[in-house]
Formats: C-alpha cells, structure tokens, sequence
C-alpha cells in the first residue's frame, strides 16, 4: 500500500522535474564556482546526479563536469546512468548552439572528451546479473528455511544492490519488505535510514517525514531497550551482540542518528517550501562528524540553513541562534562567504548581502536539494530587507535606498509598491517627488470609524437573523420540491416579472 | 424593526401575546400616576373583554345557527343566489360583532353557490355595494369584491371602486379574512394586467400594503405582489416607500405566508433597488433572499446570489463572503459559473472581463444580468484607481493611466474628477498632470456618534426583550422543566448560562455579515 503510493510519487515528480525549464547559471569571474573543490565533498551516486545536474545548469563548465562525471560513473555499478549524462550534456550543448550570437563557447563533442569503457560496461553488467541471482537465490533459500534474520538480511541486500544499479523502485520494496522480519528496533531503525537515504537520493521530500516518524520511534524504542540492557548486568543472554555493542556507544550514536533524521525532516520541508520549519530543523542538526558523509556535505548544510534563516526568521534570532550557536559555527567555518553574508545581514548593509547572493548564486543553483527554491529565497530576502531597512524611517527618498540596496530608483519603486501592495510596508510612495513615507493613523479616528462601522454591521445582522429566525419559527423554510411542477412555478414567476423588470 | 416603544393600544390589541407587558404597563402607569394613561388603558382593556366575549356568544350562536341552515339548505336545495345573498345581508348588517360576521361568511356553504350570491345583486335588484359602507362593513365588501373580480360570468369591479376600497377599508376587520385580501390583491394586479395598465395597480396596492398589517415590519402575501407590480409597471421608485421598513416579523396568522413569498419579496425588493442604484440597501435584499432558510436551495436563491455578487462588484468593487448559515450547495454551484470567473478577475483584468462577457452573453442575457454586469465593467477602472491611493502618494495622470488600463488622459482626469467629487477618494490634480492623494481622517459629529449609540441601545433592549419572551415561552419552558425532571445533575443555570453564552457567541461575531 505504501510502496504504490510512493511509486506513483515519483513517477509525478520525475515528469514534473523534466517539464521544468532548466535553470541556467553562468560561471565567471563575477560567479565563481570550483567544481572541483565543491565535487570532491561527494562520493558515488549523488556525486554523478549532482554532476548531471552541473552539466544542465551550467552549460560554461558542461565539458569538465562531464569528464568528472563519466569517471565516477567508471567507480559505480550502473551504466544506466551514462544515458542520463549524454541527454544531460546534449542540452547543455543545444542551449550553447542557441546563444551562439552572443559568443558563447561551442561544446566539443562528448565522445572527443571521455567515452565509456565498453569492457567495463559489459563486466559490470554481467556482474550485476550474476549478483542479483546470487541474492535471489539467498532469499528464496532464506524463505524456504523460514529463518526470520536471515530473510531480512538477503531483503536488506537486495535493497542495497537495487539502490546501487539505480532501480529505486525495486529497491524501496525490497526495503519496506525487510519490516516485516525485523526483531529488533535496531533493525526498524536500520531500514527506515535506508529508505531516508535512497528518499533522499531521489529527492522525494513529500515523503520523509513519514519515515522520520517511524524511525523516531525505532530510536527511543532502541534506547530504551540499549539503556535496559546496560542497567541489568545479566541481560547479556537475552540482548543480542548489536545492542551490547551499542551499550558502549548507545549515546552517541542516538546522537548522530537523531541528527540524520532532523537533517531528512528539515530536507523534507525545505522540498515543500516550509523555508521557517526547514531552518528550525536544520539548526537542530548536530556537529559534522556526527553526519560523517552521508549524503551532504556539510558546507551545503551551512548554506541551507543561512538561506532559510534569512529569509524567515526575525533579526535577533538570527543573531541568537546563527552567530552565537556553537554547533552552527563549526559549520559556518566551511563556508567562508556565508559569515560574510550573515554579518552583513545584521550590519543591514544590504547591498552587501544582494552582492553576495548573486555572486554565489551560482553555487546555489548546482545544489540539486537546493536550485528549485534558490529565486523564492532570494526574494524573501530581499523583501525583509527591505522591509527591515525601511523600518526606522518616517520617510526615506528612494534614491537614497537604490543607493543601499545598489538597484535603480525604479527598481526600489517596484519592489517597495510590491512590498505595500502585499501589506509588509506600512507606507506609500510619493512617485512625483520619489519618496516613500510611512503612513500616519490617527488611531482615535479611526477606532471610532471602526466601532461605528462594526455597530452598524452588528445591527444589520441582527435584522437579518431575527428575519431568519421568525421565518424558521412559521415554517417558512425552502422544501424541496415535490415534483418537477413546483420547480416550474417558480422559474414561471421568475420570467414573469423578469419580463417586466429590466 | 419591531417597534421598541410600544403604545398601551398595541398591547391591548396583542392581548395574548403580551400579557405580562399588559400588565407591566399598567403597573408602570399605576406607579406614575399617570391616570391619564391608566384610564385609557383601562377603558381599552374593557373594550377588548367585552369584545372577546361577544365573540364566544356569536360563536355558539352560528354553529347553532349552521346546524339550522344546514338543515334547511338539505331542504330547499339548490337555493336562488339572490336569496342567500338577501340572507348574507341581512346578516351582515343585523349582527353585532365582527367574529360573528367572520364565521358566517366562511362557513356559508356550498362556497360557489356563496361566490355566485355575493358577486351579484340583491333580490330587490339593488347592488349591495352601493348600500354598504366600506369602513364599517369592510369584510362583506371584501368578500363580494374578491367574490365578483374571480366570478366567471359577472363584470369585475371598476380599479376606482377598489383603490376606494384599499384607501377605506378597515385593517381590523380585514384581518380576519386574510385569504380574502391575497385573493384581492392578486386580483388588483390582473385586472390591471388585463386593461394592460400595471401602473393602475400601483396605488390600490400601496395602500393595502400600508394599511393592512399592524406594523410595516410584517411581512404579508401582498408584499411580493406588490413589489411584482412595480416591476411590471416600471415605477420601482413607488416600492421605496415600503422597501425602507426592513421585514423583522412573520405573522401567519396575519397573512397565509408561503416561503416563495419571503423569497420573492427580497428578490424583486433588491431588484427595485438596484434599479434605483441603492446599493447597499439591494445588497442586503438579495442576501436575505439567498441565505433564506431550507434544506435544499431554491433557484430563485441563485438568480439572488448572482445578482448580489454583481451589485457587490459594483458598490465595493469586491465581494465579502457569505454569512455562515447560507447554503453550502449554493455557492458551491456558484463557483461552477462563469459569474465566478467574473469576479475572480475583477478589477483589474478588464480585457478578460470583457471576454467573458462577451463569450458568455447568451447565459448573461437570460439571467438578465447584462445590465449590472456592463455597470460592474464601468467602474472597473475606479477600484484600481481606488488601491493606488492606498500605494502611492503622489502619481501623473499618465502614471495612473497605465496602471488602470484608460489611455486618455482625458479620460483618466474626468474619472479622477467624478471620483473626488462622489467623496470615493481625496485628491487634488495640479495643472502639470500630477495628482496627490491625501487621506484625511474619518470625522464623525457627535450627532452621529449620538444617533449610533442610541441605535444600539435600541437593539439591545430588543434582544433583552427577545430573550426574556423566549424564556418565558411555553416551548422553553417546558423543555426546561423537562430536562430538570430528568437528571437532578443539570442545574437551571446551566441551561441558562447555555443559552446566554449563545447571545455571547453572537454578539462576538461580526463576522456573520
């Protein structure tokens, strides 16, 4: 029941994904971008997606992520994914051809950079058959003999080999399948990370939190069971060689898994566009070396939770909960421009901030978590700065605010008539002399105004429901209508005195 | 609105209804010493018993009187309409109370032999009508005009013997037959109908209508007759009159109401006054008429439904929801229509608006809503100007000309003009082109403030009033007095302190509007 819905999940955000049009970043010297520094943070699958995505995105370094990308294809075991990447750079090729008036430069042809082993294609084609057997076989083997353990193991494993080949599909129902042997929460706990990892991979957000919550509880049941084993020496017998194990280190490692878990609940809502829920949850995430490498790199994490906090939070906790939080500031180490940003943030100097965030937007966009919420943050962003530069004035000439902001007096008109029509700005803009100024209430007028007006709807409510209510009182209620004849009386008395009535 | 003041008559006149206020009012005049008014009130008081009991006595004596003329009728059956007529007026004219008059006449069997009786002359060729005086003898009257405007063969009466009727008649009397005055009215209006002059219609009914319930607040069966009629006859502004008394009570006994009745009333009321260009007022009528209660919604609750959503667009430029007890089925089948899509986009998308209008003209034209839905088009331009004053302090004519789709600048100044001169906003243009929009605060005079405040009190004590009836009532009673009996754990508070938080609930939520 699970795996249908979460099938059909995927087949609707895999078509929603290709519909999108590509958003296209430059890379150059006013949007720098090292490729290889930002690819080294990742290995095995989610490197080679995020360098298919790279080759879209960014048609100016497709030839070198291309290269990159067909070697991490050579250390994996699905040649499925080289048709992905070829697709990937004939895009990028196309949109190069189109801006040819422009001197855009011409990719060379793919097969001329890197072309795919076809030895090695073939052997692992043949190696992956041949495991898949093996695995099968242990698993009918498995369910023959009815040895519950062992049945999960060979459904964890083919799982496992599913996800590496890249038939995800086929993988999660091995992995929902493996629930049903589990004994132990640990063994609950296991799956659910395995199901959030491939998730993940996929970027299947809408769908985390459901796992985070069936993980969660695994985790205090696994505790629990950790702590009961450690206070009661002879327990030993009863507790098996993993949760003996986890005695020793049953904190930390809750630690670290409850860290992997506020990470998926944050991605989920980051996925959904909850940017405030997304930046609560990030900040929640433990020290890197808790994360190890799974899945993000850390400066990513650092950059999520910048973005988020921005765009939603209040100043002070922002400076609460970014600056002064000694678990986030390891974090900020990784990404030296983000303590820029931040600084300049509550320095309001938000010329600076605007700067950064275009200048960086490149590294944002190659982000596959990332790219599809990059513009709606950018624009909150930009709307609370304005509204928080704003805030302190009576009135402010606007030129004086395309100075700060670096935009065009016409810019800041747009954006500050944007901002009044939505109700964030408290003002109006004098367009003759440019000036904005913050609207004045006389609050006594208008409480009066208002309390007038509130008399005036209450007494006319009234009328209205004593009508009602005597109307109920004599029975005068609409019935239905017995037959089609009373329907007819009515539409008759309507035309009748429309006739005369317009 | 249900008169608040009431006089020691209207109570007298209500004598059931009112009895502790009866009693209330004489106690207060007691207190006062006002004998004046406790006199009266006594004497007022005596009339009334002494009428009540000739009422019991001429009860008994024409259901004593039926058995007998029963008995004769089997006797000398079929009987000459010219001797029951000489018989009804003899009747009529001899008898000493109303109540008498009223039952005879009904009970007068069989009815088509009364019908034909009553719509001719009497045995000595004389016409009754001549003899009998409307004041006095308004219900015989009545009965023979309704009688001879139905009759088949005879000639219905003259419209100037009816508008005399209407001008003269006597409410109390009439009161008992109110059968009788639907009858008449209807009548009124096809006669009129018929000599293909609606408008001769207009004046007769009018004073019906003003005379024949007790207080303007009822609402009777003439009432949609009558708005019905100024429709046809194309005088809408001969309905203000009675438009202006907001309907606060249903009678049954006054009038044999049936639910179309409310619900034609408010449509055509708020039909009138869109004509007229009363806009608040029409959108208060199409809203009684669409939130009416039932259990399913009635057609006519949709025509009233659109046609309040285009008068909304016009006096406000947006639409407010509906109140909380309205249909859901309604305006869910509201969403469906291209009246939706109007409003959806409404102001600012004049083209689309346009398009729609255009698209959709024949379902527009058999709604008959082409005429609102042009005057919505047409101020159109004035809500978008209206949200640039809320966003800009200062703009040119071209500035406001291209954020309300008008490029004239002709145009764009005569707008602005007729804006600021209806008071719909403040502006000043100067002579280069540039126009300043100033808010001024809202000024209320202590009047005003005076008028609204007594208002309210008004409304108050009408809810005390209301709620002090309705505990008293037999229904709640007994509903507390039974729940009481049940379980001993329920307290009278509770009941009560249930029923005011109701009234709290109430007074909290503005919302309803």
């Amino acid at each position: 029941m699970d795996i249908d819905i979460i099938e059909e999940a995927q087949a609707a955000g895999a078509s929603s994904q290709s519909v999108r049009k590509p958003i296209i970043a430059l890379v150059d010297d006013a949007h720098p971008f090292d490729l290889e520094g930002y690819i080294s943070n990742y290995t095995g699958r989610t490197a080679i997606e995020r360098l298919i995505h790279i080759v879209v995105t960014c048609p100016t370094i497709a030839a070198e992520a291309y290269q990159l990308c067909v070697q991490h294809i050579h250390q994996s075991r699905d040649p499925g994914l080289y048709q992905n990447l070829l697709s990937a750079y004939e895009q990028a090729q196309a949109y190069n051809q189109s801006q040819v008036g422009e001197g855009a430069i011409v990719l060379p042809d793919p097969m001329e950079i890197a072309q795919l082993d076809t030895k090695w294609m073939d052997e692992t084609l043949a190696k992956n058959a041949a495991d898949r057997g093996k695995l099968e076989v242990e698993l009918k083997t498995y369910t023959n003999n009815m040895i519950k353990e062992s049945i999960r193991m060979a459904h964890r494993d083919l799982g496992d080999f599913y996800r590496q080949v890249g038939d995800y599909a086929t993988s999660l129902k091995h992995y929902t399948k493996s629930r049903e042997f589990c004994t132990t929460s640990q063994h609950v706990l296991e799956m659910c990370l395995s199901v959030l990892e491939l998730l993940i991979e996929q970027r299947n957000y809408s769908h985390l939190s459901t796992y985070v919550f069936k993980a969660d509880a695994a985790l205090d049941a696994a505790t629990a069971a950790a702590n009961a084993a450690s206070s009661s020496e002879g327990a030993g017998a009863s507790g098996t060689g993993a949760t003996a194990k986890k005695k020793a280190t049953s904190s930390a490692e809750r630690d670290a898994v409850q860290s992997k878990l506020d990470l998926a609940t944050a991605l989920s809502y980051m996925g959904q566009g909850n940017y405030e829920k997304a930046g609560q949850y990030f900040l929640k995430i433990g020290p890197a070396k808790e994360l190890g490498d799974w899945l993000i790199a850390p400066g990513d994490i650092t950059i999520y939770t910048t973005l988020c906090a921005l765009a939603t939070f209040q100043r002070a906790s922002i400076k609460g909960r970014l600056l002064e939080n000694a678990t986030f500031s390891l974090y900020i180490e990784q990404e030296p421009y983000i303590r820029e940003l931040v600084q300049a943030y509550l320095n309001s100097n938000f010329k600076v901030v605007l700067e950064l965030l275009s200048r960086y937007s490149t590294r944002h966009y190659v982000d596959i978590h990332l790219a599809p919420h990059v513009q709606n943050l950018t624009n909150l962003i930009r709307n609370w700065a304005v509204v928080l530069y704003f805030q302190p004035f009576a009135t402010i000439r606007l030129d004086r605010m395309s100075t700060a902001f670096g935009w065009t007096v016409e810019e800041v008109e747009e954006q500050v008539v944007g901002l009044i029509q939505s109700g964030e700005i408290q003002g109006r803009v004098d367009s003759q002399n440019k000036i904005l100024q913050a609207k004045q209430t006389d609050y006594r007028a208008d409480l009066v105004a208002r309390s007038i007006k509130l008399a005036n709807d209450i007494q006319a409510t009234n009328r209205k429901l004593l009508l009602r209510m005597r109307l109920q009182q004599a029975d005068l209620v609409i019935k239905p209508p017995k037959g089609s004849g009373h329907h007819g009386q009515l539409q008759g008395t309507l035309a009748e005195f429309m006739a005369g009535g317009d | 609105m249900v008169s608040t003041v009431r006089s020691s008559e209207d109570v007298v006149a209500n004598l059931p209804r009112f009895n502790v206020a009866r009693v209330e009012l004489a106690l207060l005049a007691i207190v006062d010493g006002d004998l004046d008014s406790l006199d009266n009130f006594l004497k007022l008081l005596d009339k009334q018993l002494k009428n009540r009991i000739q009422a019991f006595h001429a009860a008994r004596h024409t259901s004593h009187l039926k058995t007998q003329w029963l008995q004769t009728a089997a006797k000398m059956a079929p009987s000459d309409p010219l001797q029951v007529m000489d018989a009804i007026f003899q009747k009529v004219t001899t008898a000493d109370s109303v109540i008498s008059i009223a039952t005879y006449l009904k009970n007068i069997n069989p009815q088509d032999l009364r019908d034909a009786a009553l719509s001719g002359p009497l045995s000595s060729g004389q016409d009754p009508l001549s003899i009998l005086s409307v004041p006095q003898n308004t219900l015989v009257v009545l009965y023979i005009l309704t009688a001879r405007l139905y009759s088949p063969a005879g000639q219905p009466p003259s419209l100037q013997l009816l508008e005399e009727f209407c001008r003269h008649f006597d409410p109390e009397q009439a009161r008992f037959a109110p059968d009788k005055v639907t009858l008449l009215a209807k009548g009124i209006q096809k006669l009129a109908l018929a000599h293909n002059t609606p408008r001769a219609a207009v004046q007769p009914l009018q004073h019906l209508i003003s005379r024949y319930p007790p207080h303007p607040s009822y609402l009777t069966t003439i009432h949609p007759i009558f708005t019905l009629t100024c429709l046809q006859a194309t005088t809408p502004a001969a309905a203000v009159p009675v438009l202006e008394y907001p309907i606060t009570n249903i009678d049954s006994h006054l009038s044999d109401l049936h639910y179309n009745d409310n619900l034609i009333y408010h449509y055509t009321g708020g039909v009138i006054l869109a004509m007229l260009k009363k806009w608040s007022e029409a959108e208060e009528f199409f809203e009684i008429c669409a939130t009416a209660p039932g259990s399913v919604p009635a057609a006519l609750q949709m025509e009233a439904l659109k046609k309040l959503r285009l008068v909304q667009l016009i006096s406000k430029g947006k639409v407010t929801a509906l109140p909380k007890y309205a249909h859901p089925i309604l305006s869910r089948q509201f969403k469906a229509s291209p009246y939706h899509q109007f409003i959806s986009s409404y102001p600012h998308n004049v083209d689309s608006l346009k398009e729609i209008l255009h698209k959709e003209r024949s379902l527009f034209s058999t709604d008959k809503n082409v005429g609102l839905l042009r005057q919505a088009i047409d101020r159109a331009p004035r809500w978008a100007l209206k949200k640039l004053t809320a966003t800009y302090l200062s703009l040119n004519l071209a500035d406001i000309g291209k954020a309300v789709k008008i490029d004239r600048e002709g145009e764009v100044r005569q707008l602005l003009l007729d804006m600021i001169e209806s008071g719909d906003i403040s502006a000043s243009i100067a002579a280069d082109g540039s126009v300043t929009f100033s808010d001024p605060p809202p000024q209320f005079s202590r009047e005003q403030v005076d008028q609204v405040l007594k208002n309210v009190q008004d409304q108050g004590a009408l809810l005390e009033f209301l709620e002090k009836e309705m505990a008293k009532s037999k229904e709640y009673l007994s509903k507390a007095v039974k729940g009481r009996d049940e379980g001993f754990s329920v307290p009278d508070e509770d009941v009560f302190a249930q029923f005011q938080g109701g009234g709290a609930v109430w007074v909290d939520e503005p919302g309803f509007s």
